[in-house]
């Protein structure tokens, strides 16, 4: 496996104590300068109304999707392992054909695309945006997607006879 | 600096420190998740929890005490009721999620980390969103008005 890294400042994982109270403050910090949440698929939503050249698109939205695989990038580049090209998805790979899993994954996307718009947000956006601006409607969505996706995962257990 | 530059420039800075801390706590990896929401890893549900834990109350009381913000007035926090739609949406969310084990943003980092298959999953987020548009464009209704990120944006492009 070929692996490429700047140096290996970050630890594999930063502590969930430390990660958690960062990602807090970059939703308050985004408050106090814009007044808007800090979600993710609203992100795709205006990305796509502005290549598409819809009216009323958020542009400002467009550089925000950006932002985060260059601070992403920047962030793995800083681990030991650094960026390595794979298919990704090996638990997945592991019992199935690349193309299955291909197809797995984009009817799974699709699903999530669809039920994040319907629900008006999605993990960053109702689930710590909207529950910490205290609105019921995102506390109700957060529960729903956890417990939906548990679920979910219990029964894709289930049906490969825990190997996946 | 126009107000429209500001707005760009800060979603670029915002969204890099998103993608970062994203990428140093390792929720880009399909694993990570994975072994959350097989309930045999708590970090996730307590790193979102301290999140919460840190945003709850400091907005609350930047609101309380109506703080300004640099560029768009005084902060309004959004509640609204829950609906229908925010219980049959985020079950599907919630269900996509646990197949793709990824959500939209950790899906980009996923991408920049290498693993090909991201791209899969990004393109398979655009269309469900776009599926969702449209159903809701010819059925001339709204769109979801909601706290998380689709409320009523600044349209300050």
């Amino acid at each position: 496996m070929l692996s490429t890294t700047f140096a290996a400042l970050l630890p594999d994982r930063l502590p969930w104590y430390l990660a958690g109270p960062a990602l807090g403050l970059l939703v308050v910090g985004f408050f106090l300068v814009t007044n808007q949440p800090l979600g993710a698929s609203g992100a795709y939503v205006e990305t796509y109304k502005t290549v598409t050249r819809k009216p009323g698109a958020a542009t400002w939205r467009m550089f925000y999707f950006i932002g985060i695989p260059i601070g992403g990038f920047v962030g793995v580049m800083l681990k030991d392992d650094g960026f390595v090209r794979r298919a990704g998805y090996d638990a997945l790979r592991n019992e199935l054909p690349l193309g299955v899993t291909a197809l797995i994954v984009l009817v799974g996307a699709v699903v999530m695309g669809y039920g994040a718009r319907m629900a008006g947000g999605c993990t960053s956006g109702h689930g710590i945006c909207g529950t910490a601006q205290r609105s019921p409607a995102s506390w109700v969505a957060t529960c729903t997607f956890m417990g939906a996706a548990v679920l979910m995962t219990l029964f894709i257990r289930i049906v490969s006879g825990g190997a996946i | 600096m126009k107000t429209s530059t500001a707005y760009r420039v800060l979603g670029l800075l915002f969204g890099a420190g998103f993608g970062f801390v994203l990428a140093a706590a390792n929720l880009h990896e399909y694993d990570t998740i994975h072994n959350m929401l097989r309930l045999e890893e708590f970090d996730v549900f307590l790193l979102m929890g301290a999140a919460i834990g840190t945003s709850l109350p400091l907005l609350w009381w930047l609101e309380k005490r109506n703080t300004k913000t640099a560029f768009a007035g005084t902060l309004t926090l959004s509640r609204s009721k829950p609906t229908r739609q925010h219980v049959v949406g985020g079950a599907l969310f919630g269900i996509g999620w646990a197949v793709s084990g990824t959500c939209p943003a950790p899906a980009l980092v996923m991408l920049v980390s290498g693993a090909g298959l991201a791209i899969i999953t990004i393109v398979g987020l655009f269309v469900g969103l776009n599926l969702r548009d449209r159903q809701v464009a010819r059925l001339a209704g709204t769109a979801t008005a909601a706290d998380g990120e689709h409320r009523n944006l600044a349209r300050t492009s």
